[in-house]
């Protein structure tokens, strides 16, 4: 499907002394929810850091809404205003009050509505129905309620495109249901015109709001697409255990248990297993990235070994 | 409209089946827009994307046509031809019906008796 990019990449690269994040090529799509899969040290909060601008340090070329470089991103108030980001550290200093915290975001972004904000904390159950606690200190906020704070900044604000680092890791279950609603909410105000890049380890959770995947493992991109394509293109597959040896040769990463098998393969492979006694059902987001990130960590083993051999 | 997670069904198949009978049936009119794209999505609970699945096969099926920047609207219908299609689609299920019936051996009565405690499990 076309698209129009709300951020693209060329040629990221990224080195650290164990670690290299290589991007050939990145496209977010505009208008859509964009979910950053993949295991811990994969490289999703270094991308999110680079595309942010709270990394610097890499080369590569960046283009924001089809018109804008990197440069323009730190020095162009057009762009910065409209990206919102929010991080997993500790974005504002913990001494620092919840009346700084908002001062200091009305003086950093035009476009920072104050009222918005404050119904925003009150609809997160920051300040639950208590009137507004001016005095507290960020030190005193739970790691949930941090997250909170942080979003609702940048839902505050005016802007075209958000960049949220693993936002639902801290959140409870009704948080996670609010923030994909606030999301939805935020993707539907203008219609097709924002955008939301987000990492996250809870696929299932985040999955009714994903709209486009990009799987990264080990500083690459290994799979990425529209979730409603890549269902059509893997498929899982169930089957007798009778059949389970022929299947392994089709199917990578077959669990088997004592009634059978079962796995993920793709859909063009089907046609190689006909004949066997099984029965395919569409995967779920979380079937397929595990499936992908599985067959590349296997790769990355198999490599890793080649090299010390 | 209710959308079921767990039926089997997949979810854009639900939105577009449940677009084609409001249309079918007139109760969406010859030029009405569709509700925005987004706008159901958040209505609905779900990704931005299987709603647009949805419309895209409205869209293939010449239910709809869609407008940059607008939307879709629902097209001009020939009703008659698309419910001669329908009846066409019932009476293959039943020809297959009949098919497998005849392989597992049933009697024409039995056929027509589990087609009429089908029909009372659905009104139920």
């Amino acid at each position: 499907m076309e698209f129009n990019s709300a951020i693209e990449g060329k040629n990221i690269l990224k080195k650290y002394k164990n670690f290299t994040l290589d991007i050939g090529e990145l496209k977010i799509p505009q208008g859509f929810a964009t979910a950053l899969i993949g295991e811990n040290g994969a490289g999703k909060t270094t991308l999110l850091d680079i595309l942010a601008g709270t990394n610097l340090e890499y080369k590569g070329e960046l283009t924001f809404f089809g018109k804008y470089d990197d440069k323009d991103r730190e020095k162009n108030p057009d762009v910065k205003n409209n990206i919102g980001y929010t991080g997993t550290g500790d974005y504002f200093f913990p001494r620092w009050t919840l009346k700084q915290v908002e001062e200091l975001q009305e003086l950093l972004f035009d476009g920072f509505d104050k009222n918005r904000y404050r119904e925003l904390l009150k609809e997160l159950a920051i300040v639950s129905g208590k009137a507004f606690e001016d005095s507290k200190k960020i030190s005193n906020l739970s790691d949930g309620n941090k997250i909170k704070l942080m979003l609702a900044g940048v839902l505050a604000r005016d802007t075209k495109l958000l960049l949220l680092d693993e936002p639902a890791s801290p959140l409870d279950p009704l948080m996670r249901d609010k923030l994909c609603n606030m999301l939805r909410d935020y993707l539907a105000e203008n219609e097709g015109e924002k955008t939301v890049v987000f990492s996250t380890h809870n696929i299932t959770d985040m999955e009714s709001i994903t709209d486009y995947v990009i799987i990264v493992e080990q500083g690459r991109i290994v799979e990425q697409g529209f979730v409603e394509d890549l269902k059509e293109k893997y498929i899982v597959v169930k089957g007798e255990k009778k059949d389970e040896s022929f299947a392994s040769r089709i199917i990578s990463n077959l669990s088997s248990s004592s009634y059978g098998f079962e796995g993920i393969c793709l859909s063009e492979d089907l046609d190689k297993l006909s004949g066997l006694d099984i029965a395919v059902e569409r995967p779920t987001l979380s079937q397929i990235s595990v499936h992908v990130m599985k067959q590349y960590s296997a790769l990355a083993m198999v490599d890793n070994r080649e090299k010390t051999a | 409209m209710k959308i079921m997670q767990s039926s089997g069904v997949p979810i854009y198949q639900q939105i577009a089946d449940n677009f084609k009978g409001d249309i079918l049936e007139g109760r969406l009119k010859q030029g009405e827009y569709l509700p925005s794209i987004r706008g159901l999505a958040k209505d609905l609970k779900i990704s931005v994307i299987t709603t647009l699945k949805a419309y895209e096969m409205l869209e293939q099926e010449g239910l709809v046509t869609a407008v940059q920047g607008k939307g879709y609207y629902v097209n001009a219908q020939d009703t008659q031809m698309l419910m001669e299609q329908h009846r066409r689609k019932v009476e293959e299920a039943f020809l297959n019906a009949i098919y497998s019936a005849k392989l597992a051996g049933m009697t024409r009565e039995e056929l027509v008796e589990t087609l009429e405690t089908l029909l009372r499990l659905e009104e139920m």
